[in-house]
């Protein structure tokens, strides 16, 4: 005698949960203060509402660093901030622009989960002379304004920090997810920019771990969804493989920090040393990690200044101004990640549109320059220095 | 004469020994051929993969990877078998290792010296943050037996809803960032080299076990001489007893094989007084904390599945669900324990992966139910209930995580691995049905 | 059609009957599966219980065995009133009872099945496998001579055999009232003798049966009294003595007891 009259309240939990997890946004703890206050371009902007749809707020840098950012800047100004999380899916998240379109917005700042299947959100958002902000992801469509980080150029700063390093010998490479254009096509172009391909062709470097003959697809391991316990068997394959062949691992090229995670925890299971390691985002746990001497350079994006840009170019878009002209005020991104040009710029897409752009440099962070996360508040010198014998002569200087 | 074998109906009494076939030999062995045909495809499948890399798989350092890689997994499907068995299905395991072993940092890295007062010298520090690790496993398996068993919810439903908000929960308890740095003691548990028994100790194991074995099947000779039960030949069980002593020392010799970073050996030679050798000194590894966590596990789960009486009406209720209630058995409750069983086992495997990693990341676990259900499937465990053993499932995610490991080595990439995972999966229940529907 | 006619099977035991159902009443949700009905068993004789589909005679049947406890009505063993339920409880009134499914769990052996929820145990707490076998070697000693699968999962075990194991299970634990429900309904000729002869070994031995059968011929040869059952209702019992199975045919047909049809009704029956 089975009584399921309870059941019923097991779809509608599942749904307040689901609910719960597809509104972030409110309370987040801000670690630090944003180094500098954004200056708005000129006229006050009262009633001008900012919307962001995220794709997969779960991740932890756009809750630390990437939102705080930009609801900092336009309520700063007096604007307001609204959002949704579509939770890694395209279809959540062509609903979420509906529902913050017909929540008043304004402006729209687009997260886009992927490139195509964003479109039909875009021209909705159009049709209601809605701009839209692609941020951090490309979006296929000549009308909108581009705010990034140059991942390209995140690819040449890890390749570049780790050749300077290895110039020569016998390298790993460690991929993110197969699916991610980052992955496979923008990071790989970065690192031959810097150097790699031709050295593998000249014969002064060879990777361990190739599946194949093509480049750059076949170079390296692939990590589904980037997940740090997968990295982490298959870097301990590779160390196997390498042992067993009788070859030096010299370097290892992680294209980002939850990979490079998995890549110390095998190169400390299998106690091989750590040979120079490349990464990105500027994890805590992995900054922790330059800071020991198990990783050797974190390509760090300050994304709380990607979100000010954001911000900061939502609210003059909200004005009025025109995309083509729209300038960034002076000191309100910080130099040394700010672009070349504070005004607006194209860039050509790999499906040929031609897009107004902000594209902001990236921070390869080793050892030397830990003060610089410190500085912009990214890390405390508690998380950053765990474990750090600060006594010892070749503590950084940074934990000293 | 032998229980097997179907007998006519005539005389009682002992009939000549006349021409067996080989098939008639094999039953009177009594192994039970599902493990014993595993077995066989485990050592096929790393024989392909040592001949595919060109004679350097089959080594040690690489055997070790491949046991410590499986032990999370293969200790959560010895839960799991019983909850197929029993008609159900957790789908929330990967979440629960993940929540447990996010527990694990925060509480010995922020939680227990922050807010507790407990500092790193705290005594026995990490066996309590273990212990409430433990605790939150059987918690939530408690929560989700109960309304399973008691409220009549599907178990598919259930535990989806598990898989999806404690993920969630994971997140809000971490803001998404990786905790690291767990207790010193805590890290021996993922293996590694001092995360291993030693040599000494990997020996006794492995003679004890030996030991046991002999024990197990002396006992049993001995039981059924008594009450007059047809007996195994005499070459029977002593070949029985070679074999699985010449396993296990097999496995200890392999393990043994394993030593110590140069580094570290000498390291510990200088603090012990203790004179270095030329070419170095040899510090044996023996068996890791994982793969011992992993043979504990099973041996407990299979005597609980097979000795007790909880485990006996997990089985039957699998068998025919009405049967069990009309014998009166407290099916609920039955049913109910398979999932705090289960939880506990999830904190195990969460404490092997957080300290593998040194720390949690918000994505410990993910895919996790995914393996532990085809290791389970693999080893023989059927949807229909009622049917699948421990040893199988052990024996399952071994092989799964042989044919990964393998690919890894030989640089096949992700996809195709999944690919592969795919097949063996597919093949080995079409096995099954193909076997069970020739009657066997 | 309601009348109740209670008659005594022996009159020269004026003894208490070992089974007394007064007034059982059970629903399923406004239905009446089993509307006011009272039978009675005495020790040593089998009541057969028949009736067509959905005459309610399993359900009845399941409120002695503990399996599905009456809505209203009393149940008395041994002149004592007892409440039943749960199956533990009517067990322990040395109630057995062989459902038309067997209840046997498939994927557990002959000694399993036999022990299920009555395990035995060693000293220190395991199963004691060897002990259970040794019991159900003997039992089936009893009830079929020639089995030998005793490892074996039922599943594998023809329909004879598996009543058997389920027959062994009622005797094993000294069952005074035996509830039999379609023992022969899967069984061929040979193995439907068996049963009977099984039956009649435990009357002797003073075990009180009740006997389900749709077959009324089954039901003639080894019943001394018949209860027929229509719609949840008891039309009567009668004597086996007493009655033509045609006479109990239109019972169980047309509910109409042997005084009430007349002999054309009863030729129609074969019609």
């Amino acid at each position: 005698m089975r009584r399921s009259r309870l059941a019923a309240l097991v779809p509608a939990f599942a749904l307040v949960v689901a609910a719960c997890q597809a509104a972030p946004g409110t309370p987040t703890q801000a670690p630090g203060t944003p180094s500098g206050t954004p200056a708005a371009p000129g006229t006050p902007t009262a009633e001008c509402t900012v919307a962001v749809s995220w794709n997969n707020f779960q991740q932890p840098r756009w809750a630390a660093h990437d939102q705080p950012g930009i609801r900092d800047t336009v309520e700063a100004a007096g604007g307001t901030y609204i959002d949704a999380d579509a939770n890694l899916s395209n279809e959540q998240q062509n609903t979420d622009v509906d529902t913050l379109i017909s929540r008043g917005a304004d402006v729209l700042i687009l997260l886009a989960q992927d490139t195509q299947a964003i479109l039909p959100a875009v021209q909705r958002a159009k049709q209601e002379d809605i701009p839209v902000i692609a941020y951090d992801r490309l979006i296929e469509d000549s009308d909108v304004l581009y705010i990034t980080f140059d991942n390209v150029a995140v690819g040449r700063a890890e390749a570049e920090a780790v050749l300077e390093a290895v110039p020569e010998g016998n390298y790993v490479l460690i991929k993110g997810d197969p699916g991610d254009p980052n992955a496979h096509t923008f990071l790989p172009q970065g690192w031959d920019e810097a150097g790699l391909k031709e050295k593998v062709d000249a014969g002064e470097i060879t990777i361990l771990n190739m599946s194949g003959d093509n480049w750059p697809q076949d170079a390296g391991t692939y990590t589904d969804a980037w997940a740090t316990e997968t990295a982490q068997d298959n870097m301990e394959a590779i160390i196997d493989r390498a042992v067993a062949d009788g070859n030096q691992i010299d370097a290892i090229l992680a294209e980002n920090d939850s990979t490079a995670l998995g890549v110390v925890a095998a190169l400390e299971a299998k106690s091989y040393g750590f040979p120079p390691l490349s990464g990105q985002d500027g994890d805590p746990a992995n900054l922790n990690n330059v800071a020991l001497g198990k990783q050797y350079v974190d390509v760090w994006k300050n994304a709380r200044e990607l979100g000010k840009a954001a911000g900061a170019a939502a609210l003059a878009l909200c004005e009025g101004q025109d995309m083509a002209s729209l300038t960034l005020a002076e000191g309100l991104v910080d130099t040394s990640v700010a672009p070349d040009s504070l005004t607006a710029q194209d860039f050509v897409t790999p499906a040929e549109n031609t897009v107004k752009s902000f594209i902001l440099k990236p921070t390869p962070i080793t050892r030397e320059n830990l003060n610089l996360v410190l500085e912009g508040g990214w890390v405390t010198k508690e998380q950053l220095c765990q474990g750090v014998d600060a006594a010892a002569a070749d503590a950084p200087a940074a934990c000293q | 004469m032998t229980n097997m074998a179907e007998s006519p109906p005539q005389a009682v009494s002992a009939r000549p020994p006349q021409r067996r076939s080989f098939r008639d030999l094999v039953l009177q062995t009594e192994i039970n051929f599902r493990i014993f045909g595993m077995l066989l495809a485990l050592a096929a499948i790393l024989f392909v993969f040592h001949l595919w890399s060109g004679g350097t798989f089959l080594r040690p350092e690489n055997m070790m990877s491949l046991a410590v890689q499986a032990s999370g997994i293969a200790v959560i499907s010895t839960g799991m078998v019983l909850v197929i068995v029993s008609r159900n299905i957790d789908l929330s395991v990967g979440s629960v290792v993940g929540i447990v072993a996010m527990t694990y940092a925060v509480l010995m890295t922020d939680v227990m010296p922050n807010m507790l007062g407990m500092a790193g010298d705290f005594p026995f520090r990490w066996l309590i943050a273990l212990g409430l690790g433990m605790g939150l496993g059987l918690a939530i398996g408690a929560l989700q037996g109960f309304i399973i068993a008691y409220i009549g919810v599907p178990a598919f439903v259930v535990t989806l809803g598990g898989l999806l908000s404690i993920r969630g929960v994971v997140w809000y308890f971490s803001r998404g960032a990786a905790v690291s740095g767990l207790d010193p003691e805590f890290q021996l548990i993922g293996g590694g080299a001092q995360g291993s028994i030693g040599g000494t100790m990997t020996w006794l194991v492995a003679a004890l076990t030996g030991l046991a074995i002999v024990g197990l099947l002396y006992y049993n000779r001995r039981q059924r001489r008594r009450y007059g039960f047809p007996l195994r030949p005499m070459w029977a069980e002593t070949l029985i007893a070679a074999i699985a002593m010449l396993f296990v020392l097999g496995l200890a010799w392999v393990a043994n094989n394993n030593f110590w970073p140069r580094g570290a050996a000498e390291q510990y030679a200088r603090a012990n007084n203790i004179p270095i050798p030329e070419g170095g000194l040899l510090i044996q590894t023996g068996f890791p904390y994982p793969v011992v966590i992993v043979i504990g596990v099973m041996l407990v789960m299979t005597w609980i599945a097979t000795r007790r009486r909880f485990g006996r009406y997990v089985y039957a209720y699998g068998g025919n669900p009405e049967a069990a209630n009309l014998a009166g058995i407290n099916t609920r409750w039955t049913i109910m324990k398979t999932f705090m069983l289960i939880g506990v086992l999830c904190a195990v495997a969460g404490a092997i992966a957080a300290s593998r990693l040194n720390g949690a990341t918000l994505d410990i676990g993910v895919s996790y139910e995914l393996y532990v259900i085809a290791a389970a499937v693999v080893g023989g465990t059927s949807f229909a209930g009622g049917i699948g053993t421990i040893p199988g499932a052990v024996l399952g995610a071994f092989v799964m995580q042989a044919i990964a490991y393998g690919l890894s080595y030989v640089g096949v990439n992700s996809p195709g691995q999944n690919v592969v995972a795919g097949i063996v999966l597919i093949a080995a229940v079409a096995f099954d049905s193909w076997n069970r529907r020739r009657g066997t | 059609m309601t009348v109740v006619e209670q008659v005594p099977s022996r009159p020269a035991e004026a003894a208490t009957p070992l089974v007394e159902m007064q007034n059982i009443r059970v629903s399923f949700g406004g239905v009446h599966a089993v509307d006011d009905v009272s039978v009675d068993l005495y020790v040593g004789e089998v009541v057969g219980l028949v009736g067509g589909n959905g005459a309610g005679k399993t359900t009845l049947i399941k409120t002695l065995s503990g399996a599905h406890p009456a809505d209203s009505g009393e149940i008395l063993i041994d002149g004592k009133p007892q409440v039943i339920d749960n199956p533990r409880v009517a067990k322990s009134l040395g109630i057995e009872t062989i459902y038309q499914q067997l209840a046997l769990a498939e994927n557990l052996d002959a000694p399993g099945n036999l022990f299920l929820g009555r395990e035995l145990s060693t000293p220190w707490g395991t199963l004691n496998d060897s002990s259970m076998e040794d019991a159900t070697r003997k039992v089936m000693k009893r009830v079929n001579p020639r089995f030998t699968g005793f490892k074996k999962p039922v599943v594998s075990l023809s329909g004879g055999q598996r009543q058997a194991v389920a027959i062994a299970r009622a005797i094993h634990f000294n069952a005074r009232i035996l509830i039999m429900d379609e023992p022969t309904a899967a069984l061929g000729p040979a193995e439907t003798a068996q049963v009977r002869e099984q039956i009649k070994l435990l009357k002797n031995e003073g075990v009180g049966i009740f006997l389900i059968s749709h077959d009324i011929h089954d039901v003639y040869d080894i019943a001394d009294r018949i209860s027929v059952m229509l719609q949840g209702r008891l039309v009567g019992t009668v004597n086996k003595g007493d009655v033509t199975t045609d006479e109990v045919l239109a019972m169980i047909i047309m509910g109409k007891l042997p005084a009430e049809v007349t002999r054309q009704e009863l030729e129609e029956l074969h019609g």
